[in-house]
């Protein structure tokens, strides 16, 4: 397995949002998460790039290792390994507004791996070409739609060459006709080999491009299987009864 | 004259200690404030580069005598004395009465001068004579000066404080005030000359001029009082004040000498000087003459903003920095600043950091000293207006960054720094222009300044709105420059910003 998390658990406070959550991903994997509001989707991704901090609990990805059992916070060396290993996009695309599309893409590799402007180009002009943006280099964020935005907003996190790609409801901020064209992008990807993982409701893209579906409940996953299994014969009643409501 | 701001300052900061004598060997340091205007120490109209007046010629002579040369200080009158005790310069010469409250701060000499009140009227309105009958009437005088309080003594007449004799005597021409009562010198050069005005009656009260010599240098009070006395016996006292056009009876009666006076050259070349009448040629060519006075003090105006805003921005990121991300103790500490400062007038920090600090062995330089003051005070509110711009930066715009990487440092630096920055560019500009206008109050530590060149210059000629509005312009092109930067800058940071 190259992706796995052992009895995480998190909190807010003294609420419980994470209470145990298991789970394996096979590399190259496209798998969905899906479940009510509230249930802790976010916040499960945000510990496996160490955006958050987690209280109990294992993440095993690629050659990273981290283990905690209580009281401290992540290290700098735990969150840096787990940022290498993901790339992130966001429900709200989150591009920095004061950069155009390329400079969006290249500020990173700049920054982070202290690599040149020309270098740091012959990366992302290719990434941006990928995504259909590559009219759009020098458009800033405000100039383009929504489906554009997100577009970009993947590009730029493959620019940093991750193994895994974390969605958090990638589809949900924009209007119906443009989510199409996002969920190809991740489809081509998904192609590529790409490890993904993906939070969303669009449970008809789910259906279709899942290697695997995993539903959580309450901080836990109730359920986990390829999605034939979880949209057809699901085995626990909760999932019946959220699809029953939701697909 | 404001002896009273620079009383309660002093209470304040207390007397600074005073710090070995002369900076350079075979040079007599003297301040004075030019602004204060004729006869004392003003710039000559004739030359406005040039220092005349008959505190001048007596600090020439006397340095002459000590076989030292005269070397002239500019300070705000209000901080003559504490300059004096921080160790500016070695003597202070500008109307400073001796008074028991001073003698505690500051030797004095022998007088060098004695003076008194003097009333000044209408021609058509000479039954005023003295105060007994000036009941019900309105008085004009100088703020906190020795004739304000001796008209509010006197009880039963109205009395208005004016900052410049100029427009007094202007007031009691144009009927606005029935009587003006001022130090005599000052009448003979802004009262007399008007004809429509005449001094009358008996002088008023009593006061005498000392040269003011640090309490830790009694060697020098010395040697000037010896100079004095020559000076006395030899006539040469008499000769300065008979060509000011300024010898008195007290005058007479001190030095028991009632010969006439002799002709008052200085006094009638002024009068000349002020009162030729210009074609509209001459007047523009008069207005140029000042520029380069102006410009000068400019040049001062725009190195201690362009510096201290520099430090102001500096300090303010910083500040704003800590509030946000380091919070804690630190934190805390920042807002007490912040808090500290904004509720403080920049006038007394200005104070405390030049004539205060010394008392700790701190003694800076009047340039450092004012870009630090103006960089301090400013710092606050640039905090403030950083503050703001980092709080208009959405919180996923960190997680964007990190999740790519960056550590915070980084995505401070390249991401919420510029955003930020565009919300804080236009209060910035704002504050940078008050920065600039505010800088004139550092002529309080012995700075020149524009508005200083300017307050010298419109005393000398009587004209505060012509200079007034040249100071003004110039005010005005040395902030263009920095509004087009801003412009320009807010234009790089706006880019990509949806159009509202
Ligand atoms: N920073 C935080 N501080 C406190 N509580 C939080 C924080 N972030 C999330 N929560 C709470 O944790 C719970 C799980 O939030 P999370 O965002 O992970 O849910 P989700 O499954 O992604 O829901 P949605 O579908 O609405 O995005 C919610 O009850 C939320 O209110
Ligand atoms: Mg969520």
């Amino acid at each position: 397995m190259f992706i796995r998390v052992e009895g995480l658990h998190k909190n807010f406070g003294d609420i419980p949002i994470l209470r145990g959550v298991d789970l394996s991903v096979r590399k190259g994997d496209a798998v969905f998460i899906i479940g009510r509001s509230g249930c802790g989707k976010s916040t499960l991704l945000r510990c496996l790039n160490g955006l958050e901090s987690f209280e109990l609990g294992k993440i095993h990805v690629g050659n990273v290792d981290v283990q905690m059992s209580g009281g401290q916070p992540l290290s700098e060396r735990q969150i840096r390994g787990l940022r290498n290993q993901f790339g992130m996009v966001f429900q709200s695309f989150n591009l920095f507004p004061h950069l155009n599309v390329l400079e969006n893409v290249i500020k990173a590799p700049m920054v982070v791996k202290g690599l040149s402007r020309a270098d740091a180009e012959a990366i992302a002009v290719p990434l941006l070409e990928k995504v259909g943006l590559k009219s759009q280099l020098f458009k800033y964020p405000s100039q383009i739609s929504g489906g554009q935005q997100q577009r970009a907003a993947i590009a730029r996190a493959l620019a940093m060459n991750p193994k895994v790609m974390l969605y958090d409801e990638p589809t949900s901020a924009l209007d119906p006709f443009l989510v199409d064209e996002v969920f190809q992008v991740m489809r081509q990807l998904a192609d590529e080999g790409m490890t993904q993982i993906v939070v969303t409701h669009e449970h008809r893209f789910a259906r279709e491009a899942a290697d695997q579906v995993i539903f959580m409940e309450d901080g836990l996953v109730v359920e986990a299987g390829p999605a034939e299994q979880i949209f057809h014969s699901p085995k626990d009643d909760r999932t019946r009864v959220f699809l029953r409501k939701y697909a | 004259m404001k002896s009273l701001i620079a009383g309660m300052l002093i209470a304040l900061f207390g007397a600074a200690s005073a710090p070995a004598a002369t900076a350079a060997e075979g040079v007599l340091r003297w301040a004075a404030d030019a602004e204060g205007g004729a006869p004392y120490v003003f710039r000559d109209p004739r030359n406005p580069s040039r220092m005349v007046g008959f505190e001048v010629d007596l600090m020439e002579e006397v340095a002459h005598r000590l076989g030292l040369k005269a070397e002239f200080v500019q300070n705000q009158w209000d901080s003559l004395i504490p300059g004096l005790q921080r160790g500016d310069y070695d003597v202070a010469v500008n109307g400073i009465e001796i008074t028991e409250d001073r003698k505690r701060e500051v030797l004095f000499s022998d007088p060098y001068f004695v003076t008194y009140e003097q009333i000044t009227v209408r021609k058509e309105n000479q039954d005023l004579q003295s105060l007994e009958d000036a009941k019900g009437r309105i008085a004009g005088t100088l703020k906190y000066s020795l004739a304000e309080r001796i008209l509010k003594a006197q009880g039963g007449i109205e009395v208005r404080g004016y900052d410049s004799q100029t427009t007094i005597y202007e007031d009691l021409s144009n009927g606005r005030l029935d009587f003006v009562l001022l130090d005599h010198p000052i009448a003979v050069y802004y009262g007399n000359p008007d004809p429509r005005l005449k001094s009358v009656g008996r002088p008023v009260g009593d006061m005498t001029y000392g040269i003011a010599v640090p309490l830790s240098n009694a060697a020098l009070q010395q040697k000037i009082n010896q100079a004095l006395s020559s000076m006395k016996s030899e006539g040469k006292l008499r000769e300065i004040y008979d060509r000011w056009g300024i010898w008195n009876s007290r005058m007479a009666e001190a030095f028991q000498d009632y010969s006439p006076s002799k002709k008052a050259t200085e006094l009638n070349e002024y009068l000349a000087a002020m009162g030729r009448t210009q074609t509209w040629r001459q007047q523009a060519a008069q207005y140029w003459s000042y520029v380069p006075l102006l410009a000068r003090g400019a040049v001062t105006t725009l190195q201690l903003s362009a510096v201290g805003m520099i430090l102001a921005v500096a300090l303010g990121l910083l500040l704003a920095l800590v509030r946000l991300y380091v919070g804690g103790v630190p934190g805390f500490f920042a807002m007490v600043y912040t808090e500290a400062i904004r509720g403080t007038p920049l006038l007394i920090q200005l104070f405390f950091i030049f004539y205060g600090l010394p008392n700790i062995g701190i003694k800076l330089s009047p340039f450092v000293a004012a870009v630090i003051g103006l960089g301090m005070n400013y710092g606050a509110y640039e905090a403030e207006v950083y503050r703001a711009g980092f709080l208009s930066v959405p919180r996923s715009q960190m997680d964007a960054a990190l999740s790519l990487g960056m550590n915070r440092w980084q995505a401070l630096c390249h991401v919420i720094l510029p955003q930020a920055t565009r919300v804080a560019l236009p209060p910035m500009t704002n504050d940078f222009i008050s920065l600039l206008k505010d800088s004139s109050l550092v002529s309080v530590i012995t700075m020149v300044e524009l508005t200083k060149v300017y307050g010298q210059l419109a005393s000398t000629y009587y004209d505060y709105l012509g200079i007034g509005i040249l100071t003004a312009a110039m005010y005005f092109v040395i902030g263009l420059p920095f509004v087009r930067l801003s412009r320009a800058l807010e234009k790089k940071f706006t880019k990509g910003r949806p159009h509202i």
